[in-house]
């Protein structure tokens, strides 16, 4: 009987303590501010994607801000990628809980803008930029003719390489996509990749299908319609089955993978695990012999030694440049913020000329194209520049959010990655796909 | 309302399972020092005693539970969570997942996997709480200890640590494989097959869960009388037949008690799962249910879908631990 007692008391507490888990709603400590309704004096919060906006540039935008509006203050928090989506679904809707300015991936925008979260921009447009603005930014940002999300930064991919590694295997820098299949096959032995590249890695891993002329989905009118079985598609598919099958050591599972540790050299200067790696521009300051900076952090030295590391663009199907995927945040302010005016004044500063200066001075490309040059002339800026022009952005389909957060895409390239039919695979997923494109739940 | 009666029976608040057991057995004691004053009217203390509970237990369950059961018969998606009227769809949500061959794929791993799981701690901790048994006292305030940093380990540190045991390039795990001679192993991605990502899974859960399982039958096993066994001993019982026969039957309340348990935790078992997708795993193939849960109303913000499921869930956990639940009641009765 004790013994059943115990139990029984251990059942009515354990059931208490699931319950309280079960039904836990996300809590997000957003401190927002309170009730204050008058746009004199308030806080107010902007929400940042990742750490590409860095320290320097944070610490401008809550200075200038508290500057030119006495008494505000702006606090800036940082979200993962990963995690903004569902963020962003619990706390916009919520006025007390919502930031009021948020940055959001230029693909995420329309699962936003085509509900409703976003004020209205339209009336300071032309104040913030207007037509200077990155137009694909801006049109994945508007719905019916109205600005909801404008462009925050650009950003785009070019290879990474091991000129050493390259240059003693007689290898030169291709002037062709087949080329370059070619070349890092040779590179690849059992401890090094060609080429490093993930088999979930979609976002590289689309390129082959721009380069080829293949689009992921068309749109007609409103209806999208998944490509994959296009010809074309299907030949950029095939192709980049065959790099990462020949090239790569990488699992085929690998995903979200930070590259450019494979291309310095390992511990106690043992070989580099990869002769070729893809990543955004500023990939450079993981990658290089290791310094010591101001701070007296050790640090890598953003690849100082051109005779040991360089980069080049990808090569198109015929030479030039191959269309990488754009990369690149927007920005929107939320419907539900309480200091709308705040907020706008927070926009201004963004898209003043000495803040869009700045987003090129630390490598990321500014929303205002006037401001492009900022980005400097060296190698790195020019490649970048060169790439983004040629770069493609995702289908901007009312549904991609949840096709991002279901992961279907890694699921494909892992699938052909693994050596399935890639013909097969892509009838298969463009069922799958074309429902949840159109924003149609659980297809 | 919960500030009001706790006050209300400040000194109990807190333990409301031994309060409310307490008065049957006060009731019957023949000589209380202070006199009982009205012996015939029937006792409302431990009603009053159960009030927090009762009141803690609506306050947590009962609005997201509503919410939730209002949602599985609403078509609710992102527009609604931008205040669009929900639209009232009846029992379309659970059709829609119930003919999705996805859910029951996950239902059926998840239910195996939970069963595994829960079977396997119990296993290990029961042997673990025999061991504590026959050990001298240094050895076994060891073990406790151990077990106890185990037990007191942070998930999310736990699992990082096990996915950088893990990890194909830089892991513990494939270097020993590698140096006793598993060659083949160099560069293996567990995390990569369903089946190897669940080997993985099963081991941090079995690792995280061994320590309550085997501290709770420890302390069942140490209330069996040394007298009975002394007395099956002089009979000739073997220690094989004084553990079926005396040990097992005696700590059988606590044993199927953490079962039960062991099963609802395991059937919900999330963010384990979550943590080791995220270092790179086939992701609909190695959803369990709460995983799924979320992706449909996190990711894909079909919420309306997503509480269906969660409703199912419910039914299923009940469904599960229900042939316990009952015997326990009737070993109460």
């Amino acid at each position: 009987m004790k013994m059943l007692r115990f139990a029984a008391l251990g059942v009515a507490a354990t059931l208490a303590l699931t319950a309280c888990s079960s039904s836990d709603t996300p809590s997000d400590d957003a401190t927002t501010a309170g009730g204050e309704k008058t746009a004199e004096a308030a806080e107010i919060t902007l929400w940042l994607a990742g750490g590409d906006t860095n320290d320097e540039l944070r610490q401008y935008l809550k200075d200038t801000f508290a500057a030119e509006n006495p008494g505000s203050t702006l606090t800036i928090e940082e979200v993962a990628w990963p995690d903004l989506v569902t963020k962003l679904t619990t706390a916009l809707p919520d006025e007390a809980n919502t930031p009021d300015v948020v940055e959001i991936g230029n693909t995420q925008s329309p699962t936003f803008t085509t509900v409703g979260a976003f004020r209205d921009l339209t009336p300071i447009y032309d104040e913030l930029g207007g037509d200077k603005l990155l137009q694909s930014f801006v049109d994945v940002g508007s719905v019916d003719g109205k600005n909801y999300a404008l462009p925050y930064y650009f950003g785009s991919r070019y290879m990474f390489y091991r000129k050493d590694i390259w240059t003693a295997a007689g290898l030169e820098v291709p002037k062709t996509l087949s080329e370059f299949s070619e070349s890092v096959a040779k590179l690849k032995t059992d401890t090094q990749s060609g080429f490093a590249m993930g088999g979930q890695d979609w976002r590289n891993g689309i390129s082959w299908v721009f380069a080829n002329g293949g689009e992921l989905a068309t749109v007609d009118g409103t209806t999208w319609t998944s490509t994959l079985s296009d010809p074309k598609t299907i030949e950029g598919l095939t192709q980049w089955q065959e790099v990462y099958r020949t090239a790569s050591n990488l699992p085929s599972t690998e995903r979200d993978v930070a590259y450019w540790d494979f291309l310095n050299d390992g511990t106690d200067g043992s070989a580099p695990a990869a002769a070729t790696i893809m990543a955004p521009g500023w990939a450079r300051w993981s990658i290089g012999d290791i310094t010591t900076n101001d701070a007296g952090d050790e640090v890598r030295d953003g690849m100082a030694d051109d005779t040991t590391f360089d980069i080049f663009a990808l090569p198109g199907v015929d030479g030039g440049i191959a269309p990488v995927f754009a990369g690149g945040s927007n920005i929107a302010v939320s419907a539900k913020s309480q200091h709308p005016e705040l907020a706008e004044n927070l926009l201004r500063i963004i898209f003043s000329e000495e803040y869009q200066t700045k987003l090129g001075g630390a490598g990321l490309g500014p929303g205002n194209s006037d401001f492009v040059s900022s980005l400097g002339d060296d190698k790195f800026a020019t490649t970048m520049i060169e790439t983004a022009a040629a770069s493609k952005l995702t289908p901007a389909a009312p549904g991609w959010a949840a096709i991002e957060g279901a992961f279907v895409y890694e699921e494909l390239f892992q699938k052909i990655a693994d050596g399935g039919d890639v013909a097969a695979l892509a009838t298969e997923y463009d069922a799958k796909l074309t429902p949840m494109l159109n924003g149609g739940a659980a297809g | 309302m919960s500030h009001d009666a706790a006050l209300g029976v400040p000194a109990h608040s807190g333990p409301a399972g031994p309060a409310a057991t307490g008065p049957a057995a006060t009731g019957t004691a023949p000589t209380g020092e202070p006199p009982a004053p009205r012996r015939r009217r029937p006792p409302s203390a431990p009603y009053l005693l159960l009030v927090p509970a009762v009141v803690a237990l609506l306050a947590g369950l009962a609005y997201p539970v509503g919410k939730q059961v209002v949602m599985s018969v609403q078509k609710y998606g992102l527009e609604q969570q931008f205040g669009q009227p929900p639209e009232f769809v009846g029992l379309d949500n659970f059709v829609r997942i119930f003919t999705d061959d996805a859910l029951w794929a996950v239902v059926a791993r998840s239910v195996v996997f939970c069963m595994v799981n829960a079977l396997l701690t119990v296993v290990v901790g029961l042997a673990l709480a025999l061991l504590m048994r026959a050990v001298t006292t240094p050895v076994r305030l060891t073990l406790q200890v151990c077990l106890l940093l185990a037990w007191a380990m942070p998930m999310v540190a736990g699992v990082t640590v096990f996915k950088w045991l893990f990890d194909y390039r830089t892991g513990v795990v494939n270097w020993l494989l590698v140096k006793v001679g598993f060659d083949g192993m160099a560069g293996y991605s567990w995390l990569s097959q369903p089946m190897t990502f669940f080997f993985v899974a099963t081991m941090i859960i079995v690792w995280m869960s061994v320590p309550f399982v085997a501290l709770s039958l420890y302390a069942g096993l140490t209330s069996v009388p040394e007298e009975v066994l002394e007395a099956a001993r002089i009979d000739g019982a073997s220690g094989r037949q004084q553990l079926w026969h005396i040990l097992l039957p005696m700590v059988r309340p606590v044993l199927s008690i953490v079962l039960l348990l062991q099963i609802i935790w395991d059937l919900r078992v999330f963010a384990q799962i979550r943590l080791l997708q995220d270092a790179g795993a086939p992701v609909s193939e190695t959803n369990l249910l709460g995983n799924f849960i979320y992706e449909l109303g996190m990711s894909r913000q079909d919420f309306g879908g997503a509480a269906a499921v969660s409703i199912f869930v419910l039914a299923l956990t009940v469904l599960l631990s229900w042939p316990y639940v009952r015997s326990l009641m009737k070993e109460d009765a």
